[in-house]
């Protein structure tokens, strides 16, 4: 008898642990001043030096990609991103164009950016979530907070925004110090998803041209 | 005739005094009351030849929207500030600017919708022709394929690879390469070296944004385009104080060539005013100088009002030269003022009559000739000085002596300054041995002098507005004049057919990319049928299969699905979306290529206007087709003016020759008349080549009514001294050319260029004129034989 009963009970408390709406943040009273205050905590750096794990979930794919590296960033428009496995991989992205090696062709290949408008633009965006300056984020996106210790924040893009397209949502989490990324979990609209962790971050380390070459460097 | 006439009109004005100057003075009242309502043009369109190319050109730009358009750049100025900041300030201007003066405001396209409207599978099988189908048949191999797999697998490693790794599933052979090149070419097509970020146009260092306004307000229409710049000034001063503001636009340069010329205008004739005043209150000593001094005024004031009468509107340009004819009309009130000084009597009167009434014949003459001009705005120039002219000389001949010789006395009080240049004997051979030496340097120097055709030149635009122009182009690019090769149809599918081989031809003969063309992005509807016709049966005869086939054999070592490209192949035979080239990004493109007016159809394509370019594309030029280009232009108006200057140069010289001798009866005595003529001319073209100052069509023009204006002296001097008659011509045709080159000089402080060309070629042939009647017509007349009276 205490089982029949004990049972629909336990099923009831299951039940509504997961019937119940799912626990957000509190959301702050003024969020443009908490995103500029944060955006500028984040974007406080001029060069950024850290490691990376980035795993994707393709529909392409059969498997799930994981992806180990480092990357270099300056400020206001250079980033290189240096795979180290499965295969090495290395590509500069400055305002004006793309430049990458791989192992596997040992050949330099260069994107010259100049008047392209697309490629452009969506190069402006990935520079936005690396250099940490949100401030500008809540035009173009609808911001919510997830939780407040660590910040986790989510990214819906809004219309109009060239992003929405491609992605469903973006979800950021910050260091304790929120002074830059932890994480970046990127949904598309494809539904596909991509993770980025992020390890052994250096805000404002010296770096240097070779830093920032492809070829040799990895 | 001319006696009897002469002394019926004298005797008639004389008989009722009171009545002829009150007539007078109210109809110039009346005339001066309705000056405020006069219309006036401010366009040098009336000045333009009326070739069929330039006709055709100028008709084009004005009836094509490309002048309607003003553009807009935004800077910011705080270093502090950003992209946000600018981008709010962009779309907070271009939301405050309302009808009825802007049309339309366009900031920017949408990047996303540009990804959408051409995306491979939608836009890839309407624009790729032959050629790139061929591309992508030879892609169909093994190792290319392989690579392509190889790219999409490295390019999921990237950052960007977030955002397009994706995309690759509809487009495994990276076909959106091609289409991409052709995207490249949009900002391009704009002549601006824009990029887009958010949907707004922004330059390259990312601090400037513009906005391209389109408005109903044509550039030529002064009064509206000065309402149209007040109100976008306007709206400017309202931007954050951050943000800085340069417009470029043909209105800004419309309002402020006729603020510059109103300017001009009013400061010759405030200059010419007080050096008239000075000169002959200083010299005459008699208020009523003042009489002589207010006639070209007189007569300017009526020949506005009647040269309206007949044109409906005059030329601001022709306004101008007003200040010009004053100067050179006040010579008859003057001549007439110092004869009746020295009180002289009826039958010398005549004779001063007479030379008056030459004089003013050679000046109309030198005018006339302008009526066999093509351009238009020469026989408005023609009518309003020859009226100019004879009112002078009316006022001068009727008017003038009832208010001078109030009693019939004689009032001279000094001649001396004149009888001692009457009677100073220049050494007669060696000045003209040195006249005929410096004319044959200036004649030498004369066939090498250049003519410069290009109207911008006549632009009178102030520097704040050309600065601004400058700014724009250091940062927009721009600067490069582009020619328009337009192409008309009945319909938009035939002009754009037509547009379509065109530009086939117009490629191969131009570099790469130099030919900005609708075709490129987006073909007629037969071409992108046909396009599509061979993308679809390209892919259902065997390539599907085969690309297929070689992914599945290249994709499995990558670790991609069976389904990876999917998306691509169930794509392959989509149908087109056709609703999105009516709306979108391709709408607004299509705004800047497409011109539909009363039911034709233009299409225009832009290419640099270079030489070289203009005689590469002249043999693919056919029927309803025709290239509008600015150095086309500039050629054909040298070659209308030299064949004009051939025509009215002998003509204007003929009737001057005819007019000495008629007045003459003598070759020689006509031929020393003309001294000063020839000198004029030759001198003027001289002194320009030396200076390496060119001809322009103004100040041919100007030029020759100079000639009329200087064949006076010759007249005057060769009566005065030839028949020894002491009519005071010698003091008089000193003042006359003193107060020519005041009224001529004046134009020197002139800012528009127009009117600044014009006193230089006043001033240069009314010197020399002036100075080889002064010493070389008594030279000359000194070795004839004396003659006592004729």
């Amino acid at each position: 008898m205490k089982i029949i009963l004990i049972l629909p009970t336990f099923l009831l408390m299951i039940s509504a642990a997961f019937a119940a709406p799912e626990k957000t943040a509190e959301q702050p009273s003024d969020l443009p001043k908490f995103m500029s205050e944060l955006g500028k905590r984040a974007s406080d750096f001029k060069t950024l030096k850290t490691d990376f794990i980035q795993e994707k979930r393709m529909a392409m794919f059969k498997e799930k990609m994981v992806m180990k590296g480092r990357i270099y960033l300056q400020k206001p428009s250079k980033i290189a991103w240096h795979v180290d496995s499965p295969l090495r991989y290395s590509v500069l992205i400055t305002d004006k164009l793309i430049r990458q090696w791989d192992e596997d062709s040992d050949k330099v290949q260069e994107i010259s950016l100049t008047k392209n408008p697309i490629f452009q633009n969506v190069l402006n965006q990935m520079n936005v979530w690396f250099s940490g300056e949100y401030g500008t984020m809540l035009e173009t996106n609808t911001v919510r907070i997830i939780k407040n210790d660590p910040l986790i924040m989510e990214f819906i893009p809004k219309e109009g925004n060239i992003a929405k397209k491609v992605i469903k949502t973006i979800t950021i989490t910050f260091r304790s110090d929120q002074k830059y990324l932890q994480q970046i979990k990127i949904l598309e609209n494809s539904g596909d998803v991509t993770t980025i962790r992020f390890t052994n971050t250096l805000l404002n380390p010296p770096l240097n041209n070779s830093n920032f070459e492809v070829k040799g460097r990895v | 005739m001319f006696d009897r006439l002469f002394l019926l009109v004298y005797e008639a004005v004389h008989r009722h005094k009171k009545r002829t100057l009150t007539a007078v003075v109210l109809v110039t009242l009346l005339f001066t009351a309705i000056l405020p309502f006069i219309r006036y043009e401010g366009s040098i369109d009336l000045m333009l030849p009326p070739d069929r190319e330039i006709t055709r050109s100028m008709n084009f730009l004005k009836d094509s929207n490309l002048s309607d358009k003003m553009v807009v750049s935004l800077a910011l100025t705080d270093s502090s500030m950003g992209k946000r900041e600018l981008f709010e300030a962009v779309d907070s201007l271009a939301a405050s600017l309302k009808k009825p003066y802007f049309k339309k405001v366009m900031t920017g396209f949408s990047v996303g919708n540009l990804m959408e409207e051409f995306s491979v599978l939608q836009y890839g099988p309407q624009i790729l022709g032959d050629e790139e189908m061929s591309q992508i048949a030879a892609m169909l191999t093994p190792e290319n394929v392989s690579k392509k797999i190889k790219g999409i697998y490295l390019q999921s490693m990237r950052p960007d690879g977030i955002f397009t790794a994706s995309m690759s599933r509809t487009d495994p052979l990276g076909i959106k390469l091609m289409i991409l090149n052709k995207l490249k070419a949009i900002p391009a097509s704009m002549n601006f070296d824009v990029s887009i970020e958010d949907g707004h146009f922004i330059s390259r260092d990312g601090r400037h944004a513009m906005l391209v306004i389109q408005t109903d307000v044509p550039m030529m229409d002064a009064v509206r385009s000065k309402g149209l710049v007040s109100e976008l000034e306007a709206k400017l001063k309202l931007l954050p104080p951050y943000i800085a503001a340069d417009i470029v636009s043909g209105h800004l340069h419309t309002v402020s060539n006729e603020k510059v010329i109103k300017r001009d205008i009013a400061v010759a004739s405030y200059i010419a005013s007080a050096a008239f005043l000075i000169l002959f209150l200083g010299i005459f000593r008699d208020p009523k100088v003042i009489f002589v001094f207010i006639i070209p005024f007189m007569a300017v004031v009526w020949s506005i009002a009647l040269a309206t009468l007949v044109e409906g509107k005059l030329s601001f340009l022709v306004i101008g030269f007003g200040t010009s004819i004053a100067g050179i009309s006040i010579d008859y009130g003057l001549l007439v003022y110092i004869a009746i000084k020295r009180g002289i009597d009826k039958v010398r009167m005549l004779k001063m009559a007479k030379l008056v009434t030459v004089d003013a014949m050679t000046t109309v003459f030198s005018f006339v000739v302008l009526f066999f001009s093509m351009i238009k705005g020469y026989h408005q120039l023609a009518l309003f000085s020859i009226l100019c002219v004879l009112i002078c000389l009316l006022f001068s001949l009727f008017v003038l002596p009832l208010v001078i010789s109030v009693k019939g006395e004689a009032t001279e009080r000094d001649s001396s300054v004149g009888d001692r240049l009457r009677n100073f004997k220049w050494p007669a051979k060696p000045c003209i041995a040195v006249w005929l030496i410096l004319s044959a340097v200036a004649l030498y120097q004369s066939m090498s002098v250049k003519f410069d055709s290009d109207l911008k030149r006549f632009d009178g635009t102030e520097p704040r507005i050309l600065q601004m122009e400058k700014n724009f182009n250091t940062i927009w690019g721009g600067k490069d004049s582009q020619a328009i090769m337009v192409v008309t149809g009945k319909s938009l599918e035939e002009a754009m057919q037509l547009n379509d081989s065109l530009f086939k031809e117009a490629s191969a003969r131009l570099p790469k990319g130099e030919f900005s063309s609708l075709a490129y992005f987006w073909p007629s509807e037969k071409t992108r049928t046909e396009n599509r016709a061979r993308w679809l049966s390209f892919w259902k005869d065997g390539g599907e299969e085969r690309l297929k086939s070689l992914i599945r054999s290249s994709s499995l070592q990558y670790g991609f699905t069976p389904e990876a490209f999917t998306p691509f192949f169930d794509g392959l035979y989509a149908l087109p979306n056709e609703g999105q080239a009516a709306t979108g990004v391709m709408a607004q493109l299509k705004e800047r290529y497409v011109i539909e007016r009363n039911g034709s159809v233009r299409l225009l394509s832009f290419f640099p206007d270079k030489k070289e370019y203009l005689d590469a594309l002249a043999p693919i030029v056919k029927e309803n087709t025709f290239i509008v280009s600015k150095l086309a232009i500039s050629e054909s108006m040298t070659r209308f003016t030299l064949k004009e200057t051939k025509l009215l140069a002998p003509l204007a010289i003929l009737f001057n020759i005819l007019l000495a001798w008629i007045f003459f009866r003598s070759w020689k005595e006509a031929l020393i008349a003309l001294v000063p003529l020839f000198t004029g001319v030759v001198w003027f073209i001289g002194i320009m080549s030396f200076f390496n100052v060119p001809l322009n069509i103004v100040n041919i023009i100007a030029a020759i009514i100079s000639t009329g204006v200087i064949v006076d002296y010759g007249l005057g001097m060769t009566y005065e001294y030839r028949y020894n008659l002491k009519l005071g011509t010698v003091v008089a045709v000193t003042l006359s050319a003193a107060t020519n080159m005041i009224g001529s000089g004046a134009l020197l402080f002139a800012n528009y260029p127009a009117l600044y060309s014009t006193g230089i070629a006043m001033v240069v042939c009314m010197v020399s004129g002036y100075l080889s009647s002064l010493i070389i017509i008594p030279s000359l007349i000194s070795l004839m034989k004396p003659v006592e009276t004729k």
